[in-house]
């Protein structure tokens, strides 16, 4: 018998546990999938970073192959090695991968023993908010760093740990937020993968229901609401310098707006402030940034700054050694100079930084009145030595200046060997594809921003630009014709307002392009046209000098005619500016237009343009004057749009935190405890004593409950007085049998009079707020 | 709660309802007096008082000599009732218990002489020493407060009060009470023996006369008779007939036979009394809760030995929530 019926009992049992299924429990195995999900979404979130950077300098296909393969092994070897086997190997993969990296960025696996200051500093340095993209090696960096956390993260989660297996994935990602590469939203996903994954891996462990995953849901709440309101993350991409010219907006701005980073915006204004004057023999670009990476909306500046200890070495070619004072007249982020800088003098020196590229940088922004004095090596080429310079370009030179962003489009390098069809060698290859830009695009400030890759988008879809755009197409366009060139910014030379002594607005904000030349090093070339761009300019240092703005001026520039004066210094100038100058022969276009003469006419529609501007801002004021009801009306109605469009924002924000609250309330238990506890201090007299009698009683025993233990269900009211008092110590009050009393008459007698429920009311009243003081009543 | 089961009230004994209080200090007054003959017992004293006014019955069940008969003496001494005596042997016949039709020589008509069952208070000794038949003649008097003799039927006077008493030491010379007769007791109860002071207090009130010579009433039958009307009309609200619904419900999944609804009836029944002799007009839960382990435990049958009626009672108590 007893046989036979066991095996019933078992299958009965197991019955019983599929029907608890259906009945709302959600299985395992689904929390399983949740949870590996999670796991591979916080992967994904740290892998999308590193393709940010491989994205830029190449590689892309290769993480992803890597990625793959990693969790592939992962999955196949989850069940065959034991984690510490696993953990061994993926530590090895990643050291491998890190020496490699050494080997590749020319330091050597030796550096690990002989510098591991060095390598520790490094450390710190990406730990502090370095970017990976300014890393020389970012793209080897990033496929070292990927497969350890990969493997080791998909291995435990398929093993079912989730808890560890989110350990290295968060790791990466926190890295990654240490280094500033992660934005806020990449981070949140990461972070709620995390969460999500520990949270369903121990729902699936504790076979967890998903009314259970309400904690899950305030957590991911709460994570949403505080990462979307906080913002500690350090990140060298959102925090640019404050001091004066960098504003977002300006030309300026966008060209410098963080000291290794140079951005490409849309449209910009120009400030005609007097940045600095310099006192040079001869007037020059002032060149402030070199860059050398390009992401297709960004120029980043590799590698480290060192600090400035004695002069650089001179740079190979012909050039002249010119001395020049600088005087800053507004706070600068930078220190312009003539290229190419070798040595700089005065207090400054010793807070003065050098890029890789062989640029000066202040480590602090440069005062208004300070001085510093810096000598340049001004290149001045023979186009017959540029010429015949030949294509032995130096390896650090090839690596670091032929990188362009993944993705260019074959249409972009058809139309660069289109353009560049003649030229036979770099040199010529320079000329042409700086002629075909100053001749066929338009000078304008005023433009959208395209998306995708703006050099491709520049030489193939728009009709004009402004420097930026100039020329970050000639470099890249260059080095898709195998060229080694680079992006720098600055400042043209400026108003001459004495022999030698040169004043630099914001107005002269500047990029151009420079191209190596073995031998030769580093020349500069100007894309931009040069003629409507100082149209504009000036026209904007004109207007704000009719404004009455003082800082447009020095005392000395302000008698001086900007136009005619650089006029005058016409030829000086351009050869300094320019050393192309020389093989004006060479030329597609007039020797006239590369002059930066140009300024003579001024041609109607550009002033009228500009005019618009100061114009437009005006515009409201005659509307209020001419219809003021309307204008209230509209006033009235962006108001309410203004309004309509931020609770719009806010309204996803909203819905989150209140999903969020009403879960944790939900957890908490805390509307019943919310009413009780409401309830226990404040009754409202109703019409009907009895139930008024009965309320009373019910705070009664509430407040009892929460003072000594609650009632038992079996208790009688009385019986629970009873036993409290007997049961402990304390006495208590003798009013509260008064209620109790009170509640039994209304409830089993005949009902109880307004005046005695109002009494019971009253005592319990008393009672509840004697017990109020504020942190013991919410004590549970 | 006025049920059919019983008799209308005696005829020209029209009485005035007593207040709630009044009946709480008669009772009070009536237990008094009977604790100057029973020493100890105050519990199974009001116990016995409560369930006169509840218009219910008691079985005693006790070894001899604990005070059975003094006990319901001294109660019907003490409401100047009728006290009558029935020692049941199993030779006693029903006609014993209530009387027989005589063939009068005088007038040459038969006249009936009650039986020792025509009293106030009728204490039934040793009732299961008799036969069934002659215990079930009682047990109809008891329900129906009335007898039937060569077919005619009489009623019984008002108010009418049987104590039985249960030998529970000679099993093997006894006739069990049938549990069918049982039910028919309000309350069951044990008196036992008095605790070692209490009997010393005993002797020394009675090796002289014994007190309850000179007991005196306190009351009058009309006096009780008001008394019980108004304990049935205490108040049973809602919340209580559904708690003592719950309490039954409880021991009749608990045990092979459970409470009749007569036995909850006897239970609100009590605790109507139990509240009057409180003072209060209605009945709380504290008074079903005090009452049901003497009205309910003898209604119950268990299968395990372990587990009597009382502790089904108990358990019941404990769990059973009272809201």
């Amino acid at each position: 018998m007893s046989t036979d019926s066991s095996p019933d009992r078992s299958s009965h049992a197991g019955d019983r546990t599929v029907d608890l299924e259906l009945d709302g429990t959600i299985g395992p195995e689904t929390f399983r999938l949740l949870a590996c999900c999670c796991v591979l979404v916080l992967t994904a979130a740290y892998v999308s970073v590193l393709r940010e950077v491989t994205r830029a300098v190449g590689g892309t296909e290769v993480l992803f192959g890597l990625v793959g393969a990693m969790v592939l092994a992962a999955t196949v070897l989850a069940w065959t090695i034991r984690p510490r086997t696993a953990t061994v190997l993926a530590v090895a993969a990643g050291a491998v991968g890190f020496a490699y990296y050494l080997e590749r960025a020319g330091l050597g696996v030796d550096v690990v023993l002989s510098a591991s200051d060095t390598i520790a500093r490094d450390t710190a340095a990406l730990a502090t908010g370095l970017p990976l993209i300014r890393m020389v090696e970012a793209g080897t960096w990033t496929l070292a760093f990927v497969p350890t956390p990969v493997f080791l993260s998909w291995y435990l989660a398929v093993r079912g740990r989730y808890g560890l297996a989110v350990v290295p994935g968060g790791a990466a990602l926190c890295f990654l937020v240490l280094t500033g590469d992660a934005g806020t939203t990449v981070t949140l996903l990461g972070t709620l993968a995390a969460i999500g994954a520990v949270g369903f891996g121990e729902l699936e462990r504790r076979g967890g229901s998903i009314a259970q995953a309400d904690l899950l849901a305030a957590l991911f709440a709460l994570i949403i609401v505080l990462s979307l309101s906080v913002t500690f993350v350090p990140g060298g991409s959102g925090t640019p310098g404050h001091f004066a010219g960098n504003e977002d907006g300006t030309l300026e701005g966008t060209i410098d707006y963080a000291s290794e980073r140079s951005g490409i915006g849309g449209s910009v204004d120009l400030s005609p402030a007097v940045r600095f004057t310099v006192e040079s023999e001869q007037a020059s670009y002032w060149r402030t940034g070199v860059y050398d990476r390009f992401t297709g909306d960004e120029w980043v500046r590799t590698g480290e700054h060192g600090n400035y200890d004695g002069p650089l070495g001179e740079p190979p070619g012909d050039g002249e050694r010119v001395e020049q004072l600088v005087t800053a007249e507004t706070e600068l982020g930078v220190m312009p100079a003539a290229p190419h800088p070798i040595a700089v003098e005065g207090d400054l020196a010793e807070y003065t930084d050098v890029s890789q590229q062989g640029q000066f940088h202040p480590e602090t922004p440069v005062l208004e009145g300070d001085t510093y004095a810096v000598e340049s090596v001004i290149a001045d080429p023979d186009p017959d030595a540029l010429r015949n310079a030949g294509t032995d370009y130096p390896e650090p030179v090839t690596d670091r200046y032929l990188q362009t962003p993944e993705g260019v489009s074959s249409e972009f390098e058809e139309r660069t060997a289109e353009i560049t069809d003649d030229a036979d060698t770099p040199y010529e290859t320079a000329v042409a594809i700086e002629s075909h830009l100053r001749s066929s695009k338009g000078y304008s400030l005023d433009l959208e921003r395209p998306d995708g890759n703006v050099a491709e988008e520049f030489l193939l879809e728009m009709d004009e630009g402004y420097c930026v755009y100039f020329a970050t197409t000639m470099v890249q366009m260059l080095r898709a014709e195998d060229v080694p060139a680079r992006y720098v910014t600055g400042y043209t030379s400026g108003q001459q307002v004495d022999d030698d002594e040169y004043v630099v607005r914001g107005t002269d904000a500047h990029a151009w392009v420079e191209v190596y030349f073995p031998d030769q090093g580093w020349v500069a070339f100007e894309p931009t046209p040069s003629d409507p761009r100082d149209d504009v300019h000036s026209d904007a240092v004109q207007q704000a000098r009719s404004d009455g703005d003082e800082s447009v001026d020095t005392d000395t520039s302000e008698d001086v005619p900007i136009t005619d004066d650089e006029d005058e210094s016409e030829a000086s100038e351009e050869n300094a500016e320019t050393p192309d100058v020389g093989e004006d022969e060479d030329r597609d276009w007039n020797d006239s237009e590369t002059d930066p003469g140009y300024e003579s006419d001024d041609d109607g529609t550009d002033r009228e343009r500009n005019e618009t501007e100061p114009g437009e801002t005006e515009s409201p004021d005659s509307t209020t004057t001419d219809e003021p009801i309307e204008d209230d009306e509209a006033d009235w109605r962006t108001t309410l749009l203004e309004l309509v469009s931020i609770s719009r924002e806010a309204a996803t924000v909203g819905v989150v935190v209140l999903i969020g609250l009403a879960a944790s309330v939900h957890r908490a238990g805390m509307t019943t405890r919310l009413r009780r506890t409401i309830g226990r201090y404040w009754q409202r007299p109703t019409d009907d004593p009895d139930r008024d009698a009965a309320r009373a009683y019910r705070r009664l025993e509430s407040l009892l409950a929460r003072e000594y233990r609650p009632r038992e269900p079996s208790e009688s009211a009385r019986r629970y007085l009873e036993s409290l008092e007997a049961e402990s110590d304390a006495e208590i009050d003798p009013r509260v049998e008064s209620v109790v009393d009170c509640y039994e008459r209304a409830r089993y007698g005949g009902g109880v009079g307004r005046a005695t429920a109002d009494e019971a009311i009253a005592v319990v009243d008393d009672i509840a707020r004697k017990r109020l003081p504020i942190v013991g009543s919410w004590r549970n | 709660m006025t049920d059919a089961n019983y008799p209308p009230q005696a005829d020209g004994r029209a009485s005035t309802p007593l207040e709630v209080s009044t009946v709480a200090d008669l009772c009070a007054e009536i237990e008094a007096n009977v604790a100057e003959v029973i020493v100890g017992h105050e519990d199974v004293i009001e116990h016995v008082v409560t369930a006169m006014f509840g218009r219910g019955h008691v079985l005693l069940d006790d070894v001899p000599g604990v005070g059975k008969t003094m006990l319901a003496r001294s109660i019907a001494t003490s409401i100047d009732s009728t006290f009558r005596r029935v020692q049941f042997t199993p030779d006693l016949l029903p006609t014993d218990v209530t009387g027989v039709n005589v063939f009068n020589q005088k007038t040459r008509e038969f006249e009936f002489q009650p039986g020792p069952v025509f009293g106030n208070f009728v204490l039934a000794d040793e009732i299961n020493r008799a036969p069934a038949k002659t215990q079930s003649a009682l047990l109809e008097a008891m329900e129906e407060a009335q007898v039937t003799v060569d077919g005619e039927t009489r009623d019984l006077p008002e108010p009418f009060t049987v104590v039985a008493t249960q030998n529970a030491v000679e099993p093997n010379q006894t006739y069990d009470l049938p549990f069918a007769e049982l039910d028919r007791f309000m309350k069951k109860l044990r008196l036992g023996y008095p605790d070692p002071e209490a009997e010393v207090e005993l002797l020394g009130r009675t090796v002289g006369e014994h007190p309850i010579e000179t007991l005196e009433p306190v009351t009058d039958l009309e006096t009780v008779v008001a008394a019980r009307e108004t304990v049935a009309s205490v108040r049973v609200e809602e919340p209580l007939r559904e708690y003592a619904t719950r309490l039954v419900g409880y021991t009749r999944e608990h045990a092979r036979v459970g409470v009749s609804p007569r036995g909850t009836i006897a239970l609100l029944r009590a605790a109507q009394a139990r509240a009057a002799t409180d003072g209060r007009d209605y009945v709380r839960p504290d008074d079903v809760r005090t009452e049901a382990p003497v009205v309910l435990p003898h209604r119950i049958k268990t299968t395990d030995r372990d587990r009597d009626g009382a502790t089904v009672v108990e358990n019941a108590l404990e769990r059973v929530p009272v809201e």
